[in-house]
């Protein structure tokens, strides 16, 4: 058996919604039913794939990949990165998870990118004779060595979110966690990014990344797994060629949106442009249960 | 074993060194922050100037020159809290920025991470604390000559571990109910009330005054009078010192409190609440 990077062993997660404490004319608050956010979701991603978390709003992408990150603990089930359990060695996980959130206000303002990648460098235990060259690799890295002076607090969105890119990339992580790493992004640099993610996953980085984009997941995807309501519903390991289109009827149906023929047309023309020709069928490409992986 | 520990030891100070020279350069791009943090401190001084002179100076709580009594007073109580609140305002700012769930994801123990950021936030209070005497002494005439310098060094090292264990409980209620300013504002006015930081605790009733002695801080503000006004030594100094001391159970709980804190807010998915 192939050593997996992440394990995902039927990880169920709710958020309770606490109160408990509150006296008796609020205590309702406390009674309601904990919400689920992810449920009984299991898989394998074997080293320098790309798994991309395809869902929409609320479906549970972020709290996986805050689960992944040994941020939060998961309620059941058990997650293993590199064969390190997320709750009991935690350390050893962050030592290898490097994870780009989506929190545009998660830097010093009034520092500049350089002097915020150092202080994190510092936390990242980066050799301090390498960790001005690391932090300047990293930087040229996100496109961002023309702005490393630049205080971060006159950053648009889109830098601030390709210095969280160049943050995560310090550690050389071999496990890198994205969530809707593009948001901000113009489509040049969009490209970019996703010509950077393709190379980091060549070098044996394995990427979770999370999306509502079909687009980007089409464009980007070793594996993708559509997740709904906190569960997995689809899971399919070739999601390019004749496969996109179911891969994307069955995103398009746990998002609600088959049936309204306007979005579809245009779903399915951006879709079009961007999976190419269709390929021929590969055998047992697509796996409907919620437990497939990589071999 | 040996390299390994030295390993961890040159780890922790690079990681204060990133720690200090963050703060260093965040308070040197705020130059007009710490000009009006040092109007309002000579605005408080002239006001405790003039009310010392105008009470008289027939008046010597603990049998020091009232002025002085104050100066010491409020300036180790703006340590002292300042302390404490590093530590909330520091996990509150995280919450609110997002800063937080990315500070938990690098390679730094996030307990560990909490004591240096506050470390920063102490040297930065104390730095305040001398700046606040030597205007009193510059600006009003007060006279610390007779200071012992080494009861003043151990009663500062002592107050430190007190404060980081209440700083650290601070911190673990914000996590847990998102409401760590409500035991701050506790801390702060039992604090300015009981230990004496402008009248001497004799002045409370009788079952305040066993409550007020019973505090750690007061026991701190008393052996900083002693040491700083009156150049009471060590040895003179001794039972209030150990007295002082036993406060230090709290850096303990308060480590194990933030511990438990944290893992609860990452079972209950409540890290970034606030």
């Amino acid at each position: 058996m192939a050593f997996e990077a992440i394990i995902l062993n039927a990880v169920s997660k709710r958020y309770r919604r606490g109160g408990s404490w509150l006296p008796w004319p609020h205590r309702e608050l406390a009674l309601t039913e904990p919400e689920w956010a992810v449920r009984d979701l299991s898989f394998r991603l074997a080293p320098g794939r790309i798994l991309v978390l395809l869902g929409p709003n609320g479906s549970g992408k972020t709290t996986t990949l805050k689960m992944v990150s040994s941020i939060l603990f998961p309620d059941e089930g058990s997650i293993l990165v590199q064969g390190h359990d997320t709750v009991h060695e935690d350390q050893a996980v962050r030592q290898r998870v490097g994870f780009v959130l989506v929190h545009e206000r998660s830097f010093f303002p009034r520092l500049t990118a350089e002097e915020n990648l150092e202080f994190f460098a510092a936390l990242e235990e980066v050799p301090r004779a390498t960790r001005t060259r690391r932090v300047a690799e990293s930087l040229a890295l996100a496109g961002l060595n023309d702005a490393s002076g630049k205080l971060v607090m006159k950053f648009s969105s889109g830098m601030t979110q390709r210095l969280g890119l160049a943050r995560a990339l310090l550690k050389r992580p071999p496990i890198l966690l994205l969530d809707e790493p593009t948001r901000s992004l113009d489509p040049g640099s969009a490209e970019q990014f996703w010509h950077l993610v393709r190379a980091l996953a060549q070098q044996g980085t394995t990427i979770l990344l999370a999306t509502h984009s079909f687009t980007e997941a089409a464009a980007v995807a070793d594996e993708v797994a559509i997740l709904q309501q906190g569960r997995m519903v689809h899971h399919d390991d070739r999601p390019s060629g004749r496969n996109s289109s179911s891969l994307r009827e069955t995103y398009f149906r746990a998002c609600g949106r088959i049936g309204n023929p306007l979005l579809d047309e245009l779903d399915l023309a951006i879709g079009d442009g961007v999976d190419g020709p269709p390929e021929p069928p590969a055998a047992s490409s697509s796996n409907s249960a919620p437990t497939g992986g990589p071999a | 074993m040996i390299p390994r520990l030295s390993r961890s030891v040159a780890l922790l100070a690079d990681k204060m060194v990133a720690v200090l020279r963050r703060a260093i350069l965040t308070a040197l791009r705020y130059p007009a922050g710490f000009a009006l943090s040092a109007l309002t401190h000579l605005a408080e001084l002239a006001v405790f100037f003039f009310l010392a002179r105008s009470i008289g100076a027939g008046y010597r709580p603990e049998g020091h020159d009232y002025f002085l009594f104050l100066l010491v007073g409020t300036g180790f109580y703006s340590f002292l809290l300042n302390g404490i609140s590093a530590f909330l305002n520091l996990i509150q700012e995280a919450q609110t920025t997002g800063m937080l769930e990315v500070l938990m994801t690098t390679s730094t123990s996030p307990t560990v991470l909490v004591l240096l950021s506050a470390f920063a936030s102490f040297l930065s209070s104390a730095f305040g604390m001398f700046l606040y005497l030597l205007g009193g002494a510059i600006f009003f005439g007060a006279s610390l000559g007779a200071a012992n310098p080494w009861s003043v060094l151990i009663v500062l090292l002592l107050s430190l571990v007190i404060v980081v264990g209440l700083g650290l409980i601070a911190a673990a209620v914000q996590l847990a109910i998102q409401r760590g300013s409500a035991i701050l504002w506790a801390i702060g006015t039992a604090t300015w009330m009981m230990t004496g930081t402008l009248f001497p605790v004799s002045a409370l009733p009788g079952p305040l005054q066993w409550w007020a002695r019973a505090f750690p801080l007061t026991q701190a503000l008393t052996c900083m009078r002693a040491a700083l006004l009156s150049g009471s030594s060590p040895g003179q100094l001794f039972p209030e010192l150990a007295q002082l001391a036993s406060g230090c159970l709290l850096l303990p709980l308060g480590w194990f409190a933030f511990d438990l804190a944290l893992r609860s807010a990452r079972r209950r998915g409540s890290l970034a609440y606030y």
